[in-house]
């Protein structure tokens, strides 16, 4: 497994399709660091670190990251077919399962980085904004949380993906309608506002990781609003074992699944 | 009981109610090259993809180095070097970097091994060029250096020379034949260019159809090919006659007023054209043909000729 990830990142030189979406998750923050006047007024560095850090939470992750990942895995799954290479793979001989869950190891490692360039983004305007970056590294470990969640989250439009076989077209269109969906229902109060088991607040990705990483989030010194709010989900809270419970599940059960899709396919 | 490096047995592959590949039972001596003569759709790939585990055959057993390959996929194919179809790398590597890659999942931890594959097709190591911007030629010579690189017992070959320029042609056939007789590796080759076939191949077997109609040594082949003699002469027809009559000789045919075919190999030509000077004819020509691979490619598919 270890050599075929290797050979999966030596198949990404000079592919910068990867690279530059590992770089736009320092877009929205940059973008309301640069444009909102909100964002530009912190009375604390832990404020700074809380708003940044939410806006990549909430946004980045949701907008960016989950139709990123959907994306690569589809560049990542049809490489070989495009490129005529799986028949070169299969007489090594390598397995087809095998080599699609290296490729799901590198998508997860993907978006692990970019959750991690994102934060160290914030960290950035923080230290630049003159602020000590107070609670950034707790904030940081929630973003590669929230990474794998998102990742895990992806992996059932991946398999749609697979199970179409080479229609980007209408690819794009299932994996833009399932981040829509994703964002919409991470927060309504119908999905977030559900007890921990088998419904779709839990089973989700959307309002699970919604559920998960907004206790970590310091609303001490937020509007009325976000207290409000605060007090009316934390009761639907998902511990990290519980949710990371739901990660793992979900994840053996759809890695398995994009793997005997991906073993039917012919070279 | 001969060595047979591949055996295959009544393998045949269906795709719906068409057969691709009908019960072909073929046999590759250890050693030699093969060589699998058929026409463009002949079941030439189906059958190397087959070989390979690439296809799952509908039906029939594949035996290589004496061992069913299913099953044994991992013990097997690590000994097979192949080129199937055209070559297929990655776009935005260099060759060196493909076969890296290649390199690398095979368990080859030095440099050596890509850069002797390059060096054996004439590539130049860590060269900057991608492989996006490569000719056919040298595509296929890198497919080559990938089926070689790990010096496998055993080399499938699927029309190797594909785009390769006549120079290249020459230079793999060299290869080739050099890779058999030094090193002793079996290869199976395959292609619809007759010549090349004839040229490289120790044994030949023709593929029409799906159906493996003829498997024999090159020497066998060419044993079989029909020899005639054909006279060129002032009156066929009073020649045939005298043949016949003062020679003894009845495999006679006119062709037309001043020819005639004689496929009786026993004549002495050398009486033949005596009596015919003698008998007042004049004779023009007298030769000994024998028939091409061609023509016996042509006999045995029942159709026309191949390239």
């Amino acid at each position: 497994m270890l050599r075929l990830l290797r050979s999966e990142f030596a198949k990404l030189k000079r592919k910068p399709l990867f690279f530059a979406a590992s770089a736009a998750s320092a877009l929205i923050p940059l973008g309301c660091a640069l444009f909102l006047p909100e964002m530009q007024d912190f009375s604390s560095g832990a404020e700074a670190v809380d708003r940044l850090m939410s806006t990549l939470f909430q946004m980045s992750a949701y907008l960016l990251l989950m139709p990123a990942l959907v994306v690569l895995a589809s560049n990542l799954l049809f490489e070989e077919q495009d490129n005529d290479t799986l028949k070169n793979l299969m007489t090594v001989p390598v397995s087809k399962p095998a080599l699609a869950l290296a490729k799901m190891i590198l998508l997860f490692l993907f978006a692990i980085a970019f959750m991690v360039v994102g934060s160290l983004v914030n960290l950035m305007m923080v230290l630049a904004s003159g602020l000590e970056p107070v609670g950034f590294w707790r904030l940081f470990c929630v973003g590669i949380g929230q990474g794998i969640m998102m990742w895990a989250g992806a992996l059932p439009c991946v398999l749609l993906v697979v199970l179409l076989n080479r229609s980007y077209i209408i690819s794009v269109i299932i994996t833009f309608f399932y981040t829509a969906v994703n964002y919409i229902f991470g927060t309504n109060d119908f999905f977030i506002m559900q007890p921990f088991g088998f419904n779709p607040g839990t089973l989700l990705p959307g309002p699970l990781t919604f559920r998960w990483f907004f206790q970590y989030l310091d609303t001490s010194v937020s509007s009325a609003q976000m207290t409000e709010l605060m007090e009316r989900i934390s009761p639907y809270f998902v511990t990290t074992p519980q949710a990371f419970l739901v990660v793992i599940l979900e994840s053996a059960v759809f890695l398995t699944l994009i793997a005997l899709v991906y073993k039917r396919q012919s070279c | 009981m001969r060595d047979y490096v591949i055996e295959t047995r009544g393998l045949t592959k269906k795709y719906g109610e068409q057969k691709s590949v009908s019960n072909l039972s073929m046999h590759v001596r250890k050693g030699r090259i093969y060589g699998l003569l058929g026409r463009n759709g002949a079941g030439k790939t189906t059958t190397m993809r087959m070989l390979l585990g690439l296809t799952a055959p509908s039906s029939g057993e594949v035996k290589i180095f004496g061992k069913s390959l299913r099953g044994n996929e991992k013990n097997i194919l690590p000994r097979i070097g192949s080129l199937i179809e055209s070559p297929g790398f990655y776009p935005n590597l260099t060759g060196t970097e493909n076969l890296q890659i290649f390199a690398d999942l095979r368990g080859l931890k030095s440099s050596k091994y890509v850069k002797s594959a390059l060096e054996v097709v004439n590539l130049p190591y860590r060269d900057k060029k991608l492989f996006s911007q490569y000719s056919l030629g040298m595509k296929q010579r890198l497919a080559i250096a990938l089926a070689v690189m790990h010096n496998p017992e055993l080399l499938i070959l699927d029309e190797p020379i594909n785009g390769l320029d006549p120079i290249g042609i020459a230079e793999v056939r060299d290869f080739i034949r050099e890779l058999c007789n030094a090193t002793g590796k079996t290869i199976l080759i395959s292609s619809h260019i007759l010549s090349e076939i004839s040229l490289l191949a120790d044994d030949i077997g023709i593929i029409d159809h799906g159906v493996l109609l003829e498997e024999e040594s090159r020497e066998e082949l060419e044993a079989k090919n029909g020899k005639y003699f054909r006279f060129t002469v002032s009156n066929a027809g009073l020649a045939a006659n005298l043949l016949q009559s003062r020679l003894g000789i009845q495999n006679v045919q006119v062709d037309n007023a001043n020819e005639l075919t004689v496929r009786d190999l026993h004549l002495d030509t050398g009486a033949a054209v005596r009596l015919f000077v003698d008998a007042g004819l004049s004779v023009s020509d007298a030769h000994l043909y024998e028939d091409t691979l061609e023509d016996y490619f042509k006999q045995v598919t029942g159709g026309e000729g191949i390239a």
